[in-house]
């Protein structure tokens, strides 16, 4: 159907949750001749584990994730996404089909090296989410799911914005700790376009943390955090300046928030009692 | 006889808000209406060569396209000076500037025709910095100028000097009124020429007056009818949609349902004036204040709204409410490509008390004063004089508020209790993981007064219209019949309070506010309790009054009973007694007669405009307010989380504790949004933020639970001796906020909202919790 209403034209938008579409429509931002909701696809709303692996359909909901010990990284993140409301309303597929940089979840994602799956008339496909995230899903596409490596260590996501509670992301950061691969992996939000991952500060730790106790100092934490620091500040393209936060602000709530994730994980004596 | 005066009676419009059934304006609907919608101007400034609505016109479904040129009356509108096209012309303003409007058969259909008209704009240089606007080379951004008005307060010797002098300048960002129901009318031609709207407002008369001048119809002709209102704050005292939806409605002879939708309702009202201050106190060693100086400039955007009211304010108020021997106070409110700037919640005063308040922290600092003993040293008293010149009449306890205020509990420390803090109640709550080690806490204290009424010689009387009769069941019933507009301030449940308490009625009936009555005046400048009850009021004293005269005689009374039959008669309960007549009978049978039925206006004392030297006795009476705030932020950060809030209020009578609390309550929340998070942020004269992702308000999560006490002396010129409460703890919660910020991080803070890279030091690196070398500032 989506194939064949590119082709005569006609401007089909697809509905998950809302919470981005329906302001977007209703502002003129975005038209559409059709709307196609996609609440009632069961297959979208699934969720799985294999040996290695996680799918979460598109059409799950950050509340769907809320509980969800297999990743608690995932649950953390949706935990922190809006309000009550935007959490039972808004999707997984919805997040990377939007993809506002504002948005909890691709930054975490974007830490977890995830994969988008789509459909098409052609058939299925997965790619990377950087890849869809640079092109956008392949024309006639939908995302139906989005897949991850099981946990293999700590996680968490933790972000700012403009109150206590129920804001979108000025900046966020994810960290994810793998300690069968030894590797630690980290993604800031919120001063690109896209969330934009820190290699360098990536191998630094792994280099840092002692992978038999999975541990590592005060000092490699800071290190870490300043290195995302100087990271943050060669992102580009930048996201223009908000209206309550200078650039150097974001990139100094980058490496404080990355301290704090690599803290939070790897340091647990130093974390308040607190679950990730 | 329950829920009259003193009690905390429910609203009668409560269940309805609380279930979701109130109809609030937008979810006005008739059969056969058409949708309307505005086009407006992308640009700051621009000169409009054409504009060209022929292929808008002719697109199947749009019933009307109108824009200027289809103004049959006066071309531009105000509430004080008419100065703001109806459509722009042949220029345009500010970013957001309606240039025309259409009606469709629905939504989708008029939005196409908006893009089907064609508008050959010319963009112009935007001048968009008010310390600019009254430059030599600016050019006059509308032919009457840019300086919308000027006020000069001298006030004893303005060159005395105390040898501890204080001074700065402050910056306050744009606050938006931000009601959470945006602006819609349903507006309906007549068959008699006329036109029916039923609209949000704050001020049916003032809406009827400046479209029955735009439409060339006579005022009877224009007939608005009050709908259901969600906030105003000030926003709502403006023309918005109302002349574009009944040009449509009139062109298109079918009604007409128009509405802003978010965007547009932040493009759509005039804004709180940001502000540039300059302060200079001087005090004595010991701390007694010896002059204020204050040179303010206030950025009134691309037409007049209410600027000059709210200038006078602004500058009336600057030196706060102290006792202040030498003054030189001087303002201007300038005219930019800036959106409009009007009247909200406090108009002009809560800038002023962010630039005074932070002026006596630092006073305080200075000469080794706590900042409440510093404020209760210099605290104004009745019978000072102001430096307007005006004696500070009324009761006024300013000293009784801040001591009050300071002696209330502290919040528990952070660190206190078995659980400690949790993620939820540090700075930035559950998703930014503070460090508690690198949490500090401050406390700050504002005092502040706010005038009420309209002021400067404004007679802005209220009418009242009461009629007492029998429900068809028989029971005694009073109807009230004002033009007051509830916009959720709870109008209507005093009314019938008062009703009740001086007809002795339980039934009491409020019909909507409409213009087949005289003005209410405005919903706005605390003034609808006192000018309205008192209308209320009075007119309940008329109906009793003639009905006690007719029961006198009926029942044979003397001729001086009949004259005068409140002195031996009263109507207490649903009966009416008089112990010296003998009489005794039910409300209910002195009814049967027929109803009774009377309409009172009520008037304040008036006051004087300001001369030259601006000096007179501008303002009615006053009201005080004190807040205590305690903050914790974050110090690598920056991060604020408003813990506690106190507050002590001059608040005179005290008609329903429930409705007061709903008002400082919400006053304060207000204010804590100015404080740390609330502006519309402009770039180049455009809103960058016109949306509640952008612009955040304060939720459940930030404000904490207000801990009030009320101060109850009576106003002796007001009915019962209420003063409104609306507007004065707006006016403190901010720099009390702000106060406790720099106590907690240790540096003076200029610019409100205080923002989160304001208080961290972006030059060190970071701290992080368990590594040495982070230490807090001193």
């Amino acid at each position: 159907m989506l194939a064949g209403a590119r082709e005569s034209g006609t401007e089909v938008v697809l509905l998950s949750g809302g919470t981005d579409l329906v302001p977007a429509l209703r502002s003129g931002e975005r038209r559409a001749d059709a709307v196609v909701a996609l609440r009632r696809v069961q297959e979208l709303r699934v969720r799985g584990a294999g040996a290695d692996s996680l799918t979460v359909g598109a059409g799950v909901t950050y509340t769907d994730l809320v509980g969800w010990s297999l990743s608690p990284g995932l649950a953390r993140t949706a935990r922190v996404v809006g309000s009550v409301q935007i959490r039972n309303t808004g999707t997984v597929g919805g997040a990377l089909g939007s993809a506002r940089p504002a948005g909890d979840l691709l930054t975490f994602l974007t830490a977890a090296d995830a994969e988008v799956l789509t459909a098409s008339p052609s058939g299925p496909a997965r790619l990377p989410l950087a890849r869809f995230l640079a092109g956008g899903p392949a024309p006639g596409a939908v995302v139906t799911a989005v897949r991850l490596a099981r946990p293999g260590g700590p996680q968490t996501y933790l972000k700012i914005g403009g109150r206590q509670a129920a804001f979108p992301a000025v900046v966020s950061c994810a960290v994810l700790v793998d300690r069968l691969r030894r590797s630690l992996t980290c993604a800031i939000g919120g001063v690109g376009r896209l969330p934009a991952r820190m290699e360098e500060a990536e191998s630094a730790a792994a280099g840092d943390i002692d992978w038999a106790t999975g541990t590592a100092s005060p000092a490699a934490a800071r290190r870490f955090a300043d290195l995302v620091t100087a990271a943050a500040a060669r992102i580009a393209p930048a996201l223009p300046v908000g209206p309550r936060e200078s650039a150097e602000y974001r990139w100094h709530a980058a490496g404080v928030l990355a301290g704090r994730a690599f803290t939070r994980c790897l340091l647990p004596a130093a974390t308040p009692d607190e679950p990730t | 006889m329950s829920g009259g005066v003193g009690a905390s009676a429910r609203r009668p419009d409560g269940p309805a808000k609380v279930a979701g059934t109130f109809p609030y304006a937008g979810d006005l609907r008739v059969p056969g209406m058409l949708h309307g919608r505005t086009l407006r101007c992308p640009h700051p400034r621009a000169r409009i060569r054409r504009v060209d609505t022929a292929t808008a016109r002719q697109l199947p479904g749009v019933a009307a396209v109108v824009t200027a040129a289809d103004v049959p009356g006066v071309a531009t509108y105000g509430l004080i000076i008419a100065d703001q096209p109806v459509f722009a012309a042949t220029e345009a303003r500010y970013a957001g500037e309606p240039v025309a409007a259409v009606a469709a058969v629905d939504a989708r259909t008029a939005r196409r025709a908006l893009a089907a008209i064609e508008v050959d704009y010319e963009p112009l240089p935007p001048h968009t910095d008010p310390a600019l606007a009254l430059a030599p080379d600016t050019p006059r951004l509308h032919p009457a100028g840019n300086l919308y008005r000027e006020i000069d307060v001298r006030h004893g010797d303005p060159d005395r000097d105390g040898p501890v002098v204080i001074e700065d300048h402050y910056v306050v960002g744009m606050q938006d009124q931000a009601f959470l129901a945006p602006e819609a009318a349903l507006i309906t031609p007549a068959a008699d020429g006329g036109v029916d709207l039923r609209v949000a407002t704050q001020w049916l008369h003032s809406d009827r007056e400046q479209l029955a001048a735009c439409l060339a119809l006579p005022e009877d002709l224009v007939r608005l009818t009050l709908a259901g209102v969600g906030g105003a704050f000030g926003g709502r005292e403006d023309i918005t949609l109302q002349i574009h939806g009944a040009l449509l409605a009139r062109a298109a002879g079918a009604p007409v349902r128009i509405a802003y939708d978010r965007v547009e309702s932040f493009l759509g009202h005039p804004h709180r004036h940001p502000a540039r201050m300059w302060f200079r106190h001087t005090a004595t060693r010991a701390g007694d204040l010896v002059s204020v100086q204050a040179r303010l400039v206030l950025d009134g955007g691309a037409y007049a709204s209410s600027s000059p009211a709210v200038l006078a304010n602004a500058v009336t108020h600057a030196a706060g409410p102290y006792r202040v021997p030498h003054a030189r106070l001087h303002g201007v409110v300038v005219r930019t490509n800036n959106p409009p700037c009007g009247a909200m919640r406090g108009f002009g005063v809560p800038q002023v008390t962010i630039g005074h308040e932070a002026q006596l922290d630092r006073l305080a600092d200075a000469v080794g004063l706590d900042p409440v003993e510093l404020r209760v040293r210099n605290a104004i008293c009745p019978g000072d004089i102001l430096p307007t010149g005006q004696v500070m009449g009324g009761p006024l306890p300013a000293r009784e508020l801040i001591q009050l205020v300071a002696a209330r509990p502290l919040p528990p420390s952070p660190t206190a209790g078995p659980a400690g803090p949790t993620g939820l109640t540090l700075p930035g709550g559950l998703p930014a993981a503070a460090d508690p080690s690198r949490v500090r806490r401050g406390v700050g204290y504002a005092l502040a007064y706010k005038n009420l009424l309209f002021s400067e010689g404004m007679d802005d009387s209220s009418v009242a219209r009461v009629r007492l009769d029998l429900a068809a069941d028989g029971t005694p019933r009073a109807s009230i019949h004002s033009a007051c507009a509830e916009v959720g301030q709870g109008f209507v449940a005093i009314a019938e309070q008062i009703a009740r308490t001086e007809l002795g009625v339980d039934q009491v009936v409020l019909r909507p506010a409409d213009t087949a009555i005289g003005s209410a005046g405005s919903t706005s400048a605390s003034r609808q309790t006192w000018m309205s009850g008192g209308a209320v009021r009075g007119a309940c004293v008329a109906v009793a009054d003639r009905l006690l005269a007719r029961v006198a005689r009926t029942a044979g009374l003397p001729a001086r009973v009949v004259e005068a039959p409140g002195a031996s008669l009263r109507i207490t309960a649903g009966r009416i007694v008089g112990a010296e007549a003998g009489l005794r009978l039910t409300l209910a049978d002195a009814l049967a007669a027929g109803p009774v039925e009377a309409e009172f206006t009520f008037h304040h004392r008036r006051t004087t405009a300001l001369d030259a030297a601006g000096q007179g006795d501008p303002h009615v009476a006053f009201a005080a307010a004190a807040h205590r705030a305690v903050v914790d932020v974050d110090l690598d950060l920056g991060l604020v989380r408003v813990v506690s809030m106190a507050l002590a209020q001059d608040c005179g009578t005290v008609l329903n504790p429930l409705a007061l609390r709903g008002q400082v309550e919400g006053g304060t929340a207000q204010g804590l949004g100015l404080a740390v998070m609330e502006e519309l942020v402009t770039d180049g004269g455009r809103v960058t933020n016109p949306t509640f992702h952008d612009y955040l308000l304060p939720t459940a999560a930030d404000v904490p639970d207000l801990d009030f006490v009320a101060v109850t002396e009576p106003q002796p010129e007001a009915p019962y001796g209420v003063k409104g409460v609306g507007e004065a703890p707006t006016c403190t919660a901010t720099p009390a906020i702000v106060a406790a910020i720099r106590a907690a991080v240790g540096r003076d803070l200029r610019r409100v909202p205080v923002r989160p890279q304001d208080l961290v030091d972006l030059e060190n690196p970071v701290d992080l919790p368990g590594a040495p070398g982070g230490d807090p500032p001193a």
